[in-house]
């Protein structure tokens, strides 16, 4: 679905270099989450995947158009959806359901399909009820629901959500995480999750961790934060699980490297009440 | 702070509130003119039948219609007294040595302020039942045709929308970066005017900033939300004229006609 081919990118102003040489192929249907700080590149991976920026160097492909020819500009932001950080910056009308049929009318979609594209992406968000309602009267969370049923009434493949969850109360960024894999799971929609929370990762298919605009490791999130070491000499956080499983085994408990949800740890202490 | 309504729409579901925009939009230019039509104090009558009438269609309380007038009150007040002092023609119905009130400056006084009265009751009747929103949709419509010779009609409109849609946000944000001044000590309360002006730069830059990021923001979520201009652009909600909007035609024209035909026979 998606091929990163070697991509290297330099801001005009900074000249330094955001991202050098990444590769990385998404398949279509996954759930990949790409972790890292802030300046690690990830954000502008991000903006690479829906044409806002090209590479300096290498290609990206999606469904085979390369994001450097013009002509595809319009195919590919359509086939790639994308939720940025700020919720109150990217609604762009004053009553919600005319937001959502913003990115359609763009499309030069006939009005009445747009009205059955809306109806069906807001009732896949949950939001309804809010149809008629202005956006700054609705919670964080709530507006990141609009921006997500906007990007699903263009019917993308692909969902990018470049740390989207990061200006929310832990309530807002579970109901998008929520939503985020409902649309993954029984729409087959490939998410890409940009976040610093590792917690959210844990919920991928599969993990990439980006430091200094170079892809570090990729793998599932079992594998990857079994990394603890090298993700901490990148001044990267693991989730809170890993943590106390390593603190449980510096006395002596014994865990083993997989665990990574708040189950896996509720099982393997109770196994090792048990055993003793 | 975040309950705030742009303009003064009285929501509604009457006839009037479901006339198409763009019949109230030309009503409303057309009411302005048939208003500066008006010759002799008589036929104001006329007008304000059909304001009256169009008030009782739309379910408006009359207190909105008045509330519209309350800006406008000093400036009523002014022309009435003017008028009454320097127009002098007629008969002299009260003197005080140069203070002069003549039977035409009466007339003329409460000529002017009827006038006045009428144009912003009749105006405010349209902002009262029609969304800020579909006002722009009516106006990218009727500019439309203009854009052959150049006019940017979509995005004039464009520019309507966003900033109806940010407004709010910049008030709240504005609301908070004021109380975080005034958590480290800044007066926005006390001094004369030039103070207080002076007191609010503090405020006004930071908003400023914050706005340029935010515009910023805006574009790439546009631009990734495909937007590429009003070509080949389409709408969810389609405006059409509708049997509604000729009765409403019908009965400005007969007000019209009636103002007409009753100053070229009678007055």
């Amino acid at each position: 679905m998606i091929e990163i081919d070697n991509v290297s990118y330099s801001y005009e102003d900074s000249g330094r270099a955001a991202l050098s040489g990444v590769t990385l192929t998404i398949k279509k249907g996954e759930f990949l989450a790409v972790v890292g700080h802030n300046g690690s590149g990830k954000s502008t991976l991000a903006k690479h995947l829906n044409a806002l920026l090209l590479p300096t160097e290498g290609a990206v492909r999606i469904a085979g158009m390369d994001t450097k020819d013009e002509e595809n500009t319009l195919a590919i932001r359509q086939k790639v959806g994308m939720v940025f950080q700020n919720p109150d910056n990217q609604l762009v009308t004053t009553v919600v359901e005319e937001d959502v049929a913003f990115g359609p009318e763009n499309l030069g979609v006939p009005a009445a399909e747009i009205r059955t594209r809306v109806d069906a992406a807001l009732r896949a968000v949950g939001m309804e009820e809010y149809a008629a309602r202005a956006p700054h009267m609705l919670s964080g969370g709530q507006k990141q629901r609009i921006a997500i049923a906007g990007m699903l009434a263009m019917e993308p493949e692909v969902l990018v959500l470049d740390e989207a969850t990061a200006m929310l109360d832990p309530r807002g960024r579970r109901e998008i995480l929520a939503i985020v894999s409902k649309l993954h799971d029984e729409k087959g929609i490939t998410v890409v999750m940009i976040t610093q929370y590792m917690e959210e990762a844990t919920a991928a298919d599969r993990v990439a961790v980006m430091a200094d605009g170079k892809l570090l490791l990729t793998g599932t999130p079992r594998e990857v934060f079994a990394e603890t070491e090298l993700l901490r000499a990148h001044r990267l956080d693991v989730p809170a699980m890993t943590e106390l499983k390593e603190r449980l085994n510096a006395h002596g408990a014994g865990l083993t490297d997989d665990i990574l949800t708040v189950e896996d740890m509720t099982d393997a202490i109770c196994r090792l009440l048990l055993k003793n | 702070m975040r309950d705030i309504t742009l303009g003064q729409y009285f929501p509604g579901n009457s006839p009037i509130h479901r006339l198409d925009p763009r019949t109230k939009l030309l009503g409303m230019l057309g009411y302005i003119v048939v208003i500066f039509l008006v010759k002799k104090i008589t036929v104001f009558l006329l007008p304000a039948l059909f304001v009256a009438l169009v008030t009782y269609l739309a379910r408006v309380p009359l207190s909105y219609l008045v509330r519209s007038l309350k800006p406008i009150r000093f400036l009523l007040v002014f022309m009435f007294i003017i008028n009454l002092f320097m127009v002098k023609t007629g008969d002299l119905i009260w003197g005080w040595r140069f203070i002069e009130i003549t039977e035409g400056g009466v007339y003329q006084a409460v000529y002017i302020t009827l006038r006045l009265v009428l144009l912003l009751s009749g105006t405010s009747l349209m902002t009262l039942t029609t969304t800020p929103i579909a006002l722009t949709d009516a106006l990218e419509k009727l500019l439309a045709p203009f854009g052959k010779l150049g006019f940017p009609s979509h995005e004039l409109a464009m520019m309507m929308t966003i900033a109806l849609r940010f407004i709010p946000t910049l008030i709240e944000e504005a609301d908070k970066i004021m109380k975080a001044q005034m958590a480290r000590g800044a007066d926005f309360e006390s001094g004369n005017v030039f103070r207080r002006a002076k007191s609010m730069i503090p405020v006004l830059v930071p908003l400023f900033v914050s706005a340029f990021r935010r515009a910023d923001e805006l574009a790439m979520a546009m631009e990734s939300r495909c937007y590429h201009g009003g070509e080949g652009r389409t709408r969810m909600r389609v405006l059409h004229f509708a049997w509604r909007d000729a009765a409403a035609a019908a009965m400005f024209l007969a007000m019209t006609g009636a103002i007409i035909l009753v100053q070229a026979l009678w007055v």
